[in-house]
């Protein structure tokens, strides 16, 4: 037999009903929770009537109840009474992480070894953030691969030429006369002392 | 009539449309995206195991096979690469590949660590664009971001999208519409189809079956009564008309949770091999409580030097969910198959008649409650000081036997990149959840 996973399915269908003001069909139901028929979903209706998370009105039709609003904070189906204010303010904020990173999914770490960017503050030793698969801009700071090699530097354009300007007096602009790749765009710097 | 519109199977192009997205040779893939000195060279991977696990289509061009001994393909390819597996990487890289996918729906279902189907249907309105179009999107975003290539397949049921997607490997791009689907399976091999193993391809042969077009033009009746409900199934998939939904939502429902470690050099050191079980042990555990879950019956195996495996198995009065209450069950077990003077190179244990574990326990007559209760207490410690520290900061004493032996002492021993490279802050066992990028700039 399957378990029901209350609270993810209260989270489901307080996604759909923030999002859409009702309660969801049966046949979105059956969608939403991966049910292979609609007695499976009537039989967690039953459940969820028994909660008390939803209701039925005289004819029948799901009615949702306080349990479905977003904005009470639900433990178990014990309601726990309006969120404490420090709380309502904290869901906004974001997490060292989400504030570092802007796309999860394409960002990666790279170790900086060289001193290419010494003067835009990047060391060697430092932990850079670089997002693959996104279009640089003038100004921005790439990951890009010459002849083999792979280099850190501001990713500029002059008229239609395209160069690799590294912040350190020691290296000239370079403007490369074949193939270029851009590996990605550094978007943050992280350095640990401790 | 043309050959072309002879036993079309249906006119619409996508009555039900499914994607399959299917990794080209992906723990090598992974290598060579982080480290790309290793791009256009023969790379495997699999060094702790002694066997290749994954093949990089460079290696697979020379040769190389899966899961062939590495000391066998390094003798036919003398400059090949082998890695040890780096799985908290490829695990990385296949949470990715999944949340890019669910970026354009939410009907994602992981199939496999490498794998996955979408359902695409009603996302045209959306990309005001068509299906084939919103597959290369997919595949575009996966490459882009993150620097391996999938080969994909568009069709109208999961059996047709996933032989689609081997159609055509590497960095392969493959639609199939319904109104091409007989030509597409005109000279498709039965055995290419998922579900159709070498027991019942024989039996189709032997009916006079060759291809899969030969199948799916015969009537359904036919196939139900030679292959039964798989059969008529498959038929129906086959025919462009999906059966098995695309199921989004995460797997809770085990049949059996399994941990099992090969270790080098093979050992008769009975405290040794006993401590090699017992870590196997406390991990399943560790694993059981992630899920919430518990198990009753518990079995022991053990594989010798060479290749023959022992086991045993045990019943509990009850399910548990602590190692403690399953090492004296397992030691005897282990006292049972144990033989001295015998090599052995691999300990494994597998926990079954698994439930939930809110679901209510009977306790028997003897059991010592207040016991149980505190067992939960030490458990619970466990798993917290797992989270702060890493995995097995509190073991039981018995895994003192291991040593500072972390399972292979050859060059089998050789650590992951990112094991062996850690940054400050980070332990052992533990690593910032972000690849690492190995190039220096």
């Amino acid at each position: 037999m399957k378990r029901i996973d209350f609270s993810s399915v209260l989270q489901k269908l307080r996604n759909f009903y923030s999002g859409r003001k009702r309660v969801p069909s049966f046949s979105e139901m059956q969608q939403l929770f991966g049910y292979r028929s609609k007695g499976g979903v009537s039989c967690l209706v039953g459940h969820l009537l028994e909660r008390g998370i939803l209701e039925r009105d005289r004819s029948g039709r799901l009615l949702p109840t306080f349990h479905l609003e977003s904005r009470l904070k639900l433990l178990g189906n014990i309601q726990a009474g309006f969120p404490s204010p420090a709380e309502e303010e904290l869901a906004d904020t974001l997490s060292l992480d989400e504030f570092l990173i802007r796309k999860p999914q394409s960002s990666y770490l790279v170790k900086v070894t060289g001193d290419s960017m010494i003067e835009a503050g990047i060391m060697p030793g430092d932990l850079v953030i670089v997002e693959r698969g996104r279009d640089p801009r003038p100004g921005d700071i790439v990951i890009a691969e010459v002849d083999g090699a792979w280099t850190m530097k501001y990713f500029g354009k002059r008229g239609n030429r395209i160069f690799l300007q590294a912040a350190n007096k020691k290296y000239a602009p370079f403007f490369p006369s074949e193939k270029l790749t851009i590996g990605g765009v550094v978007v943050a710097n992280v350095r640990k002392y401790k | 009539m043309s050959e072309n519109t002879n036993n079309l199977v249906t006119i619409h192009s996508f009555p039900h449309p499914i994607l399959h997205v299917d990794c080209d040779a992906f723990f090598a893939s992974v290598e060579q995206a982080l480290k790309p000195e290793l791009r256009g060279k023969p790379v495997v991977t699999g060094k702790e195991r002694g066997i290749v696990a994954c093949a990089s289509y460079e290696a697979k061009a020379l040769g190389v096979r899966r899961p062939m001994r590495l000391w066998d393909a390094r003798k036919r390819v003398p400059g090949l690469i082998c890695l040890p597996s780096d799985y908290e990487t490829y695990s990385l890289y296949s949470k990715r590949m999944f949340a890019i996918m669910r970026r354009f729906t939410p009907a994602v279902e992981e199939y496999s660590i490498d794998e996955g189907f979408a359902e695409l249907e009603g996302l045209r309105r959306i990309y005001r664009t068509g299906y084939p179009e919103i597959a290369w999107k997919i595949k575009d975003a996966i490459q882009r971001e993150l620097g391996i290539t999938v080969s994909v397949g568009l069709s109208a049921s999961k059996t047709l999208a996933k032989l689609a997607s081997k159609e055509q490997k590497p960095d392969g791009f493959t639609v199939v519409r319904g109104r091409e689907i007989h030509l597409f399976l005109r000279k498709m091999p039965l055995d290419r189809v998922c579900g159709f193993g070498p027991n019942l391809t024989a039996l189709l042969q032997k009916n006079g079956i060759r291809t899969v077009l030969d199948y799916i033009l015969k009537p359904e009746a036919w196939a139900r009564k030679l292959l039964g409900k798989i059969g008529v199934e498959l038929w129906h998939e086959l025919r462009g008309e999906a059966v098995y939904p695309v199921t989004a939502e995460e797997k809770h429902d085990y049949l059996s949770v399994s941990k099992s470690k090969t270790f080098t050099p093979p050992s008769e050191d009975k405290n040794f091999v006993r401590a090699q079980l017992v870590r196997n042990l406390e991990s399943v555990f560790i694993k059981l409580r992630r899920h919430r879950l518990r198990a009753q019956r518990i079995a022991v195996y053990l594989r010798t030097q060479d290749y023959r495996s022992y086991g045993l198995e045990a019943e509990l009065d009850r399910g548990t969910s602590s190692a403690l209450e399953a090492v004296p069950v397992a030691d005897q077990l282990f006292e049972k198959i144990f033989r001295a003077g015998t090599l052995y190179r691999l300990t494994g244990v597998v926990l079954s008649k698994i439930e939930g574990e809110d679901r209510a326990l009977q306790y028997s007559l003897f059991d010592d409650t207040a016991k149980i209760r505190s067992l939960r207490a030490i458990d619970r410690v466990i798993d917290d000081l797992s989270d702060l520290f890493g995995k097995h900061t509190l073991h039981l004493g018995t895994t003192l036997w291991l040593g500072r032996y972390r399972q292979h002492l050859s060059e089998r021993g050789d650590l992951p990149a990112r094991k062996a490279q850690l940054l400050r802050g980070e332990t052992f066992r533990q690593r910032v959840h972000i690849p690492m990028w190995q190039i220096r700039v």
